[in-house]
């Protein structure tokens, strides 16, 4: 962990300048203005405003549907986090690992990535159709009756597996690029260590990707809690109605869509002290078991 | 600030140049939410407008969907860069009326320009939507539609039945369309279709305050009542028995079933005729939204409009908001209206364009494009003029959810209307807040 | 691909008996299995963008090739989409590709030149700096987006490249992913640069950024992809049609009054395949190129 540093000068602060004030300007001046108008309720066009204190705060907390998708976002996370990391990484091994093709693979693998999120979103509408989606025809196959839109879960179960699809093409190809930067000497070491594919997997290669790994995971978080907003968006036909949507895309659905400022902004503040509480705890806990070079 | 002080400058310096370069002519822009094939009529109106002339140049943009057109007009404003004109859909409607100084109310700009303006020049069920609750037109109804049912002719044939007018007969009716084979009833947007227009069609009062008309301040909703709660009820019921089937709040998985064949009877738009034409698989008919004669009496009432209206926003010089109520004269003229109503499905909002439809035979080719008007001028009554509710956006959420939970038997109809009624009022109240 | 892995590889399958080896079919096996699952969805696009628009909306997506390809294309392309005229396919995509390259070369830059600093400098402010930056990964723009605009209308550059760009830069993807590399880089690099006598300034352009060139060539991919499919940004901020992005025509096309018209889901497909392309030959043509660098960095 302790790297060699250069000592104290004046570069870095030119080095970070260029950031902290691209960050400062259109990260933390709307940020602080979210803050802001949480103690508000306020008329969208900017005429009049009420302070509330902390009323749209207890408005939120005391919601049973923002209770419900609070839990869905939860199950939501862990699960497209889970599997597009763990489809990723099994393919991303495979595709190390052959001899024949292996270059094709991984072109191929990479592609879904290029695709535009409404589109993703499109095509998994087009997909999970009730009338005319091929995967409402296999589901029936196995007696699955898969009704999109009509049933919670079914809608989740749609909505889980596009986000997933989307992103195991990123997950791919860090994992490829973690692998295949592991030094070649290293790898004939393990060969010869170690025979057993599973356990050299377990006991030389994970470790050695753990910096990639923990990057992907505290992207992948992200990813399913803010950037799958765009999958969201088209898998819900912008009605919602009963099924399932994450937090973020509520606090779209209230500031953007409905235009409720204050509940909006309170929703947006209590997200961020959560991802905020929840990364200490990754950097914390987790990082400590990253093995750095 | 200072970088944009001097762009203005600048911008203002070039505007002024060509300005001297040409005659005078006043550009104004308008922000919409028309995509596909709507849009491209949008850009024909507009060219037909711009070349109809020479001292008015108006651009129309495309904006996204109606909420992020509303949006992106609402952070413009507060940035002082507004359209001229503003595409607002009527539920969004209350957000720009409410906001006092928003926008110019579209009579004072078509009076203030001298141009005449008479109400009654509207169709009846169009007229007072957009208008404050002492009747004076706020936006200018633009692309309005009303909802009705749609008829699969070989379902009825084989039923041996009539298109019901009522639900009393529609229940009669039901266990001979199921018999034949078919759905009986399938309908693609329970809130403006079930919802908004059952007040309308009863003539009930939607919510307090004069259906919120009168002020947000104290608004509720009236929705925890016996008329809507037996009409679900009754939805309920007849999706048990397979009188009734509900897709989900998607407005096309609702309408597909009924363009494969499989329904009898299908609530749509009266706008929806279009799409039909090209996907439907059986010959189909139109008449308008059944009503409860026990609760209406012999004939129904008008219903509301779906849609939007144009705005026009505040905090434009005069001589750009004359030029705005020139385009809106020339959007209302009757060729104008006619055109618009022939190739996009919209109802024409004036008496004038409607007469000359008629005259034309329009309707004697396509007899269900003339049900939607035909409904909108129905009788009028206290309730049949419109709703105004603020987070009106998020209150047809609560009802598209609590729906969607009773449909799949995750709660009861009492409860469901309970929790709209509670969830609803406090939306309105936090609203009522923001104005004050 | 090393050849030494390769011809060390087959010693791998551990198996009792010398029989045919398993191993690499069941590889190959998952392999196809996984791209099935990535490029099913993209053929079904690009078939379904053959066909026209009532067929699309009767019978879904096509996995058959019809007879409007051309057509659809063609549409895309050449047709003007908006009022003006000065807007179609061509142009659509040159937006997307100004905003997706200024997007991932203003974002690795700016990234890059944090992550150095925070890295390989002892100074006071390093972890206040690390967290500033890193905690705008909690909040996406979708949801900071109103004061955001308000912020970019009052410095004049609503309808600009700029104003287009630089404000989706600030968000923490890239430095913390040049972070993640920058602590795996061996110490031994610096303390010899520093034998060398080689200052800060020159570690950082003949090492570290060499050193570093795969790394850029996967956030660009990264980068350039998030650029280039930015929606709701581009929206709010452009209202001059020349600035209209792919994304944004493919929104424009299918998003027609539901039930009075249908959508036009052959061309939306046609335009969405064509999006696809220039990011998929980034991928392709930075692929090869960082596999080659990161085969040459191994010691």
């Amino acid at each position: 962990m302790n790297k060699v540093r250069f000592g104290h000068s004046i570069v870095p602060y030119l080095f970070l300048l260029p950031q902290m004030a691209v960050v400062a300007v259109f990260f933390y001046l709307p940020a602080g203005e979210a803050v802001r108008s949480s103690f508000f309720l306020e008329d969208p066009f900017g005429f009049s405003s009420t302070f509330v204190g902390l009323d749209n705060y207890a408005d939120v907390l005391s919601s049973t549907e923002y209770r419900r998708v609070a839990i869905f976002t939860v199950w939501f996370t862990v699960l497209v986090a889970f599997f597009a990391l763990a489809i990723a990484l099994l393919l991303a091994v495979k595709a190390d690992a052959v001899l024949r093709g292996a270059k094709t693979y991984r072109t191929l693998l990479m592609w879904v990535y290029a695709i535009a999120p409404p589109v993703a979103g499109l095509l998994g509408i087009l997909l999970f159709d009730q009338h005319v989606g091929p995967f409402v025809d296999i589901a029936s196959w196995f007696g699955w009756t898969l009704r999109i839109g009509v049933n919670y879960y079914d809608t989740a179960f749609a909505m889980i597996t596009t986000a997933v699809w989307y992103q195991v093409a990123v997950n791919f190809i860090f994992f490829l690029s973690g692998l295949q930067s592991i030094p070649r000497a290293v790898r004939e070491a393990a060969l010869i260590d170690c025979r057993s594919g599973l356990r050299r997997f377990f006991t030389v290669t994970l470790p050695l990707l753990t910096p990639t790994a923990f990057f992907l995971l505290v992207i992948n978080v992200t990813y399913a809690l803010f950037d799958t907003f765009g999958l969201i968006d088209p898998m819900t036909k912008n009605e919602p109605g009963n099924n399932p949507v994450t937090l973020v895309y509520k606090v779209f659905l209230d500031g953007f869509r409905g235009n409720d400022l204050g509940g909006s902004s309170a929703q947006s503040v209590i997200l961020m002290i959560v991802v905020f509480a929840l990364t200490v705890v990754q950097f914390r806990f987790m990082e400590r078991r990253v093995h750095y070079a | 600030m200072k970088p944009y002080g001097i762009a203005a400058g600048l911008a203002a310096g070039l505007s002024l140049l060509s300005v001297n370069s040409a005659f005078a002519v006043t550009e104004i822009s308008w922000w919409h939410a028309m995509g596909g094939a709507l849009g491209e009529t949008v850009n024909e109106i507009a060219t037909n407008f711009n070349a109809a002339q020479d001292e008015i140049v108006l651009t129309p943009v495309f904006k996204g969907t109606y909420e992020e057109t509303l949006t992106a007009g609402i952070a413009a404003f507060r940035a002082g860069e507004q359209p001229n004109i503003l595409q607002v859909f009527d539920a969004g409607a209350a957000t720009v009326i409410g906001a006092k100084g928003a926008v110019k109310p579209v009579q004072d700009l078509l009076e203030d320009a001298g141009a005449s303006f008479d109400i009654e020049d509207y169709i009846s069920g169009v007229r007072y939507f957009y208008a404050d609750s002492d009747g004076k037109m706020i936006g200018m109804p633009f692309n309005s539609s009303a909802p009705i049912m749609y008829y699969n002719e070989e379902a009825l044939e084989k039923a041996g039945v009539e298109a019901p007018k009522t639900w009393e007969e529609f229940e009669q009716i039901a266990p001979k369309l199921k018999q034949a084979g078919y759905i009986p009833l399938v309908q693609s947007h329970l809130t403006w279709e079930f919802t908004e227009n059952f007040f309308s069609r009863h003539n009930l009062p939607f919510a307090t305050n004069n259906n919120g008309y009168d002020g947000a301040e104290g608004t509720k909703l009236l929705v925890n009542t016996d008329g809507l709660k037996m009409m679900f009820a009754k939805l309920a019921a007849w999706k048990q028995n397979g009188h009734f089937e509900w897709y989900g709040t998607g407005w096309s998985d609702n309408q597909t079933p009924f363009e494969q064949g499989k329904v009898a009877l299908w609530v749509g738009s009266s706008g929806s005729f279009g799409g039909l034409t090209k996907s439907a698989t059986m010959p189909f008919g139109a008449v308008p939204l059944p009503y409860w004669e026990a609760i209406a009496g012999e004939d129904g009432y008008q219903s509301f409009i779906g849609g939007a209206a144009l705005f026009a926003m505040a905090g434009k010089s005069e001589e750009e908001n004359k030029a705005t109520a020139k385009f809106f004269e020339y959007l209302t003229s009757p060729e104008v209206q006619l055109m618009w109503h022939k190739s996009t499905g919209y109802v024409p909002v004036t008496n004038a364009a409607y007469e000359l439809a008629k005259q034309q035979g329009y309707y004697d080719e396509t007899p269900q494009a003339e049900i939607g008007i035909q409904q909108l001028n129905m009788k009028a009554g206290e309730w049949t003029r419109g709703y105004r509710m603020g987070f009106y956006v998020q209150i047809r959420d609560v009802m598209n959810r609590e729906y969607g939970k009773l449909f799949t038997g995750e709660t009861t109809v009492d409860e469901a209307f309970k929790a709209i009624e509670a969830e609803g009022n406090q939306l309105l109240e936090r609203f009522a807040k923001t104005g004050s | 691909m090393s050849d030494a892995v390769s011809a060390a590889r087959p010693l791998a399958p551990a198996s009792h008996r010398p029989a045919f080896k398993w191993g690499p079919v069941f590889d190959h096996a998952i392999l196809i299995a996984g791209a099935a699952f990535m490029l099913v969805p993209v053929f079904l696009a690009f078939m379904t963008s053959t066909h026209d628009a009532v067929t699309v909306h009767t019978g879904g997506v096509q996995a058959w090739p019809g007879g409007s390809l051309i057509d659809n294309y063609a549409t895309v392309m050449f047709d003007g989409l908006g009022f003006s005229g000065a807007v179609n396919g061509t142009t659509m995509m040159l937006n997307s590709l100004i905003l997706g390259l200024g997007f991932a070369v203003g974002k690795i830059v700016l990234s890059m030149m944090a992550a150095y600093a925070i890295v390989y400098f002892r100074f006071p402010l390093a972890e206040f700096a690390f967290w500033a930056i890193f905690v705008t990964l909690l909040l996406p723009l979708e949801v900071r987006i109103l004061p955001s605009y308000e912020i970019v209308q009052s410095m004049g550059l609503i309808n600009t490249y700029t104003g287009l760009i630089v404000p989706l830069v600030a968000s923490a993807t890239g430095t913390f992913f040049f972070r993640q590399f920058f602590k795996s880089v061996p110490d031994e690099l610096i303390e010899a640069a520093r034998i060398d006598g080689a200052g800060p300034l020159k570690f950082f352009r003949d090492i570290l950024l060499p050193l570093s060139r795969t790394m850029i060539a996967a956030i660009f991919i990264i980068m350039f992809v998030y650029g280039w499919n930015q929606y709701l940004w581009p929206t709010l901020i452009t209202t001059n049609e020349e600035y209209f992005t792919l994304v944004r025509g493919i929104k424009q096309i299918i998003q027609v009054w539901v039930g009075s018209q249908i959508p036009e889901y052959g061309q939306a497909m046609a335009l969405a395949v064509l999006a696809m392309l220039p990011p998929v030959i980034v991928v392709v043509v930075f692929q090869s190129w960082f596999i080659k660098g990161l085969t040459e960095s191994d010691k």
